[in-house]
């Protein structure tokens, strides 16, 4: 396994509103790529132009280099924003349905069908009818519906939303699972602090265009650098004010938040911190993600 | 005629699969193995439909009654018609061996036993008479009485046993009177009835036509349910958002083939299980209602219900596309079913009055409504065979046209979710 998803100028009109306007990324195979922006971004209509939902006014979405029609299609897994199985079908013939519908044959899909429930800690379940399980079991068995054919490439909208502490255990350990085991996976959400755990790359979109995009590690170490220091009996951190390009951000109980310019030597900020009494604490703070996602969109 | 209703009927067939395979094949690019289109995602989604269609317990039940009500309309008037009550007829006085053969002859000829009771006298006879015990009595050979004066137009069974008695033994005594040599006497005995020829042909005809009733019936509920369940069927899979799961694989053609080929096979399959029933059940009973030309029409009816059924599941389909709630699919359903409720009503007018109307006529031909006029026409006996070949024709062409149509309104509708989709919207886009 293992692919390359190219997304290239995407183009959505519908009537005056723009939804994508010439959005152009891509997700690596073998990498978890959270998808973020805030509502109205457009993040459902690519993920809906992957799989040929929605019709684009220009663009084309690539597979391995090549436009992706149906035969690329059955070979990805898709779970969408707002769900979608037959309530009335029980979930062991319905995910077997799926999996031949992706070209499975009956006993492979029956196999595949049994492991991923198993996987997912609803194997009990395969009997009942969809509508009988809880939000999270259904999120589950919609997880196993997206995964049941085993995919190159899965896309998931809000996968982690509404479920609680074990359920986005569970959904995250099975995305970064499947990343490792050589699959691209593009997922959508709001939870940003989930987002940075799971992804090693992010890609930001607004207003139907790219804004950023990038690994968590390179996002979250652009930009000024940052320090966290706490000098014992200092309550207004008074022994950095005097240093050029040092500026404080936040003084929080004792605790400095400086950033620091480019021109500035941070060993230069330690001498002075020292110089005003015992270092208890003295930190380079990452950024989180949710900061990179809201100066992005500033 | 006949004949060539047959051979009509074989080609409305081969044009059906013929394009039933072309279709399952153009929408089906992969291959993957070489068992033909059924192997393929039409036949997948099909089959799921079949699977979970008659799973349903309504289905199952709703058969079971069908059956029922068949059953019932075929047995009963058999019973009715087989086993009537002997006619009880009391005797005061001597009755000739020979006139109670002619009495006994004279209930045959209309269709009836007749019982012989021995009475005391006349005011036993009366009284039994009053209580019903009797239906006639014969006093002396001469003289017949009943209860209650028999009208001219009065066709029960007991008036026309009455009045041909009275006749028989009024020819008896006649016979006596004549002092006739015993061969005379024995050839006026023998004396049968004239055959009378008709110029139309009477009770074979009659069972087309109630054949066709009962056919036209048949095609309308069945019409009804099934473009009901593909309207609702369709609707679900856009208010359950499973559609979205599912075209992510197959495409809009694939998903809405498979859907109307695996509820279409259900309604097919209802209905040749309760036609063979009937059929087999109208033998075994020996009910009239397959005499003359009325397997024809029990044919035409069944080709009719399958090219109804092609024609409006498309129709329903874009349809059920449209909506996502049942209060949105009420304002779509009504004037959908107009035209099958004016054909249904016009055609049963027909049907019931043995007579056609230059607008019934009109109706056979017309895509929309000859799946339920054609077959009346058919069982009135008023079609040829080269009309109803056009009109099948017509229909399998408006069909392909429809098919065509509503695939495009449903790719644009299907995914657009929140308030009902208006015609206008999708017809923008699918002209564009």
């Amino acid at each position: 396994m293992g692919g390359l998803l190219e997304l290239d100028g995407l183009t959505r009109r519908f009537g005056d509103l723009t939804a994508l306007d010439g959005l152009s990324f891509s997700v690596p195979a073998g990498q978890v790529v959270g998808f973020l922006g805030p509502n109205g971004a457009g993040k459902t209509t690519t993920m809906r132009a992957i799989f040929g939902l929605t019709d684009l006014d220009a663009g084309t979405v690539r597979w391995n280099g090549a436009p992706v029609g149906q035969s690329e299609r059955r070979s990805f897994g898709y779970m969408p924003e707002e769900r979608g199985l037959y309530p009335g079908m029980l979930v062991g013939e319905q995910l077997q349905y799926l999996g031949r519908l992706h070209g499975m044959s009956a006993s492979d899909a029956e196999v595949a069908t049994k492991t991923w429930l198993e996987r997912l800690g609803v194997a009990d379940r395969a009997d009942s009818k969809v509508e009988a399980l809880s939000h999270g079991n259904q999120q589950r068995v919609q997880l196993a519906a997206a995964l049941i054919h085993g995919p190159e490439l899965l896309v998931l909208d809000e996968p982690l939303a509404g479920l609680d502490p074990t359920g986005i255990d569970a959904i995250g350990e099975v995305l970064v699972e499947q990343a490792r085991a050589g699959c691209c996976v593009l997922f959508s959400s709001h939870q940003l602090d989930q987002v940075e755990d799971l992804c090693e790359a992010v890609t930001i979109i607004d207003h139907g265009r790219l804004v950023v995009t990038g690994s968590v590690d390179d996002l979250a170490a652009r930009g000024p650098r940052r320090l966290v220091v706490r000098v014992e009996g200092d309550r207004d951190a008074s022994w950095a004010r005097g240093i050029a390009g040092v500026t404080v951000s936040e003084i929080d109980g004792g605790e400095a938040r400086l950033v620091l310019d480019e021109s500035v030597d941070s060993e230069s900020v330690l001498r002075a911190a020292m110089g005003a009494g015992r270092i208890t604490e003295f930190v380079f703070e990452r950024r989180r993600l949710s900061e990179v996602f809201r100066e992005a969109l500033a | 005629m006949s004949g060539g209703i047959i051979l009509a009927i074989v080609a409305v067939f081969v044009v059906l699969r013929v394009w039933l395979r072309r279709r399952g094949r153009s929408g089906q690019p992969r291959t993957r193995s070489g068992l033909g289109p059924f192997t393929g995602d039409v036949s997948l989604v099909a089959a799921r439909e079949v699977r979970e269609r008659i799973r349903g317990r309504v289905f199952r039940v709703g058969t079971l009654l069908i059956l029922v009500v068949v059953a019932g309309a075929i047995v009963i008037p058999v019973l009715n018609r087989g086993t009537p009550r002997p006619q009880q007829i009391g005797l005061v006085g001597a009755l000739s061996a020979s006139l109670r053969a002619d009495v006994v002859a004279s209930g045959a000829s209309v269709g009836t036993s007749v019982h012989f009771v021995s009475e005391a006298d006349v005011a036993i006879a009366r009284e039994a008479l009053r209580s019903g015990r009797l239906d006639l009595a014969i006093v002396g050979g001469r003289q017949l009485m009943v209860n209650n004066p028999i009208g001219a137009t009065d066709t029960s069974t007991t008036a026309q046993l009455v009045r041909a008695a009275s006749k028989t033994l009024g020819v008896a005594e006649a016979v006596e009177a004549a002092k006739l040599s015993s061969a005379q006497a024995s050839q006026l005995a023998r004396a049968k009835p004239l055959p009378v020829t008709s110029l139309q042909p009477g009770a074979a005809k009659g069972a087309a036509r109630a054949t066709s009733l009962v056919g036209l019936i048949l095609i309308f509920v069945m019409l009804t349910q099934y473009n009901a369940w593909i309207l609702i069927g369709v609707m679900e899979e856009k208010s359950s958002r499973v559609v979205e799961v599912l075209l992510a694989t197959v495409r809009p053609f694939q998903l809405l083939a498979g859907k109307v080929l695996g509820i279409g096979l259900v309604a097919f399959g209802q209905a040749a299980l309760i036609v063979a029933f009937a059929i087999g059940l109208a033998k075994a009973v020996g009910s009239d209602l397959l005499q003359g030309t009325a397997p024809l029409v029990l044919a035409s009816t069944l080709v009719w219900l399958v090219l109804g059924y092609a024609f409006y599941c498309w129709v329903y389909a874009a349809a059920g596309s449209m909506a996502e709630r049942q209060d949105q699919i009420q304002s779509l359903a009504f004037p959908l079913s107009l035209p099958i409720i004016f054909s249904y009503v016009v055609s049963i007018t027909a049907a019931a009055s043995g007579g056609s109307s230059p607008l019934f006529e009109v109706l056979a031909y017309l895509p929309p409504t000859a799946p339920l006029a054609m077959p009346v026409l058919v069982g009135l006996g008023k079609a040829t065979w080269w009309g109803f070949s056009a009109s099948a024709v017509l229909s399998i062409l408006s069909t392909l046209l429809v098919a065509r149509l509503a695939t495009n309104i449903y790719r644009r509708a299907i995914l657009r979710t929140g308030r009902r989709v208006k015609l206008r919207e999708v017809f923008v886009r699918v002209a564009g």
